[in-house]
């Protein structure tokens, strides 16, 4: 297979010849600027595609392709007018990222114009095939600009595993998004390390006046749970109408039977496990695990005395 | 690498102003950069060649070169090869590199190449503390996007069963990416990163959309709102998990404040079963109040479950 480099230098070649066509008289700082060229690497292009054209190959066969002080020539290389059609990868990747970012509606109009018209020759636009939505909870926002300005934020957050809400202030590092949540990472003075929250657990955000200084190198931030040593820890078998557990939570798969799925389920809290298990009713049963049945019994009794009080 | 663009410039040029398709063999003998070499040498070059081709895109196919239908040969569209022209204004290119400096897909695609392809951005700093990624389920993105957008059929395998639809729509939601198609009369949705073994059908145009078809609306914003039945339940949420379930129903039915810091909402509900589950996710400080034979499932539930 030829490397990537190659397709990649040969990909934008075969996109700057028909920029400069189009638009004749193109200076060197201009067509350096939206192709990501330094005027030496330009250069070589440009002296690589003098030497192709058509068999023959002599003059008037091969393209012309120079420098003239601070313009770009190219010549007799008409065949090379239009760019490639995108690939669906690649229109794939231009497109969900613009809707992405429109469907949290903070996106400039030119986003929203240029997903529109793209759209239009790729799909169409008289049924709607592709859709992404990455609506956003309320703070993301104020915590990007925080973030970008480097704002100690105190918040008020509630960890709805454990229902504790606390008081905390942050220095925001950056705000992202992935497996359909919003998260913000930073410095949290109240535990005195790094944390990650997820931003629609948070209750109220509040400016401080104080900025911070100190941003680590950024690093991709993980989610995803990680089983600790003091975790809860319980086997439940899952019928039919609740395999979907096993793709939404991180379980590990014991057995899968005829009676159903045996998956074995950590959690920081039993709460966690408990809250599920009520929720599947009889779809979903506790095989084993003491502290998430107590927890469990207490949970079911709590509910029940609520629908029973006015009967 | 020079040698191999100068071939391959020599080798596009060559194909995009043939009057019809060309043999390997003609390649060889009239385009620069391939008449060197053994058969064998030969053959690989060129196996290396096409395949750079395609992989930017560029539809190659093979034809026969004649009626009698003896010889194959290499031949590229024109119109196939041309980007249609989407008019894009200098800012509409840089918002949209911008935006896939933000939003990452997984896998290998370069947007910085298809930016180049719509004629390029001015490159802006991209120090946004701002990212997202859209990368769950990604890798067969690209096919399955292929089929919805040239309307080609999907097959795949899901929960163990070989499936078979009309890709009518993609969409991305709560995390995950969904494909929306037709399996026989049935329009279904399957989750992306569940499918394996996905292949696209040969032929393009292979159906039609509905007219008006809507990818959005085959998967529901709410759980509970995928559904068939059509009932109003009324609840009661305590204060301190107010701002919890009005976060969580946006702006469907009506909510009401009590004095006490709580909440009474009102909220259409399709698929109770899905509505109780999703209430019972709120411990004791939720309580169904209305409809009566809603609020017994809710407790029948409850009480079956251990």
């Amino acid at each position: 297979m030829t490397s990537p480099k190659t397709a990649k230098r040969l990909n934008r070649i075969l996109a700057m010849i028909p920029w400069v066509i189009a638009n004749s008289g193109a200076s060197v700082t201009d067509v350096c600027e939206r192709f990501g060229y330094t005027r030496r690497e330009l250069a070589a292009d440009l002296d690589l595609v003098f030497v192709c054209g058509l068999p023959g190959y002599g003059p008037g066969d091969l393209m012309v392709a120079y420098i003239d002080e601070d313009e770009v020539v190219v010549e007799l290389a008409d065949y090379f007018a239009n760019p490639i059609r995108l690939t669906p990868p690649e229109a794939l990747s231009l497109l969900a990222a613009g809707m992405a970012l429109v469907s949290t509606g903070q996106a400039p109009p030119a986003l929203s114009s240029a997903v529109t018209k793209l759209q239009e020759v790729v799909v169409g636009t008289d049924t709607e095939t592709l859709v992404v939505d990455l609506a956003e909870p309320p703070f993301v926002g104020e915590l990007r600009r925080a973030a970008t300005d480097r704002r100690v934020v105190r918040i008020v957050h509630t960890a709805i595993a454990s229902g504790q809400t606390s008081k905390r202030d942050i220095e925001p590092w950056s705000v992202f998004a992935t497996l359909g949540n919003w998260y913000v990472r930073g410095y949290c003075r109240l535990a005195g390390a790094e944390r990650v929250f997820r931003i629609d657990r948070i209750r109220e955000v509040e400016l401080a006046d104080e900025l911070f200084t100190n941003v680590p190198e950024s690093t991709e931030p993980e989610i995803g749970y990680t089983p600790g040593a003091e975790d809860v820890r319980a086997t439940i078998l899952l019928r039919e109408e609740s395999r979907w557990v096993a793709d939404y939570f991180p379980v590990e798969i014991v057995a899968d039977d005829p009676e159903g799925l045996l998956v074995r389920f950590s959690a920081s809290d039993p709460l966690v496990i408990a809250r599920l298990l009520l929720r599947l009713g009889r779809s979903g049963s506790l095989v084993e695990g003491e502290a998430v049945e107590e927890t469990l019994l207490d949970l079911r009794d709590r509910v029940l005395a609520r629908y029973r009080d006015q009967g | 690498m020079q040698r191999v663009i100068e071939r391959i410039l020599n080798l596009l040029a060559f194909l995009l102003t043939a009057a019809g398709p060309v043999t390997a063999d003609e390649i060889r003998t009239t385009v620069a950069g391939y008449d060197q070499g053994t058969d064998e040498a030969f053959h690989r070059m060129f196996e290396r060649d096409k395949d750079l081709l395609r992989r930017l895109g560029i539809p190659l196919e093979l034809a026969p070169t004649d009626g009698w239908q003896v010889e194959q040969g290499y031949l590229v569209d024109p119109d196939a090869y041309a980007l249609p022209d989407p008019g894009l204004t200098d800012d509409e290119r840089a918002a949209l590199w911008l935006a896939a400096q933000i939003v990452r897909l997984g896998g290998q695609v370069g947007a910085a190449d298809a930016v180049f392809k719509l004629g390029g951005a001015p490159v802006t700093a991209s120090g946004e503390p701002l990212a997202a990624s859209l990368s769950e389920g990604a890798e067969d993105l690209g096919s399955a996007f292929l089929a919805v957008a040239e309307r080609r059929l999907l097959t795949f395998d899901y929960r163990a069963k070989p499936r078979r639809i009309a890709p009518y729509g993609l969409v991305h939601r709560r995390g995950h990416w969904y494909v929306v198609g037709a399996e026989g009369d049935a329009v279904k949705v399957f989750r992306m990163d569940k499918a394996s073994d996905i292949e696209v059908g040969h032929e393009a145009g292979a159906f039609d959309r509905p007219a008006g078809f809507r990818a959005a609306d085959a998967i529901p914003q709410a759980p509970w709102e995928a559904g068939g039945e059509d009932m109003t339940a009324t609840v009661l949420f305590d204060a301190d998990m107010a701002w919890w379930a009005r976060r969580q129903i946006g702006n469907r039915g009506s909510a009401e404040e009590l004095d006490d810091g709580g909440l009474r909402v009102e909220l259409p509900v399709a698929n109770p079963e899905a509505f109780i589950g999703w209430l019972l996710s709120f411990d004791d400080a939720a309580e169904l109040v209305a409809p009566p034979e809603l609020r017994q499932r809710l407790v029948a539930r409850v009480e079956e479950g251990l």
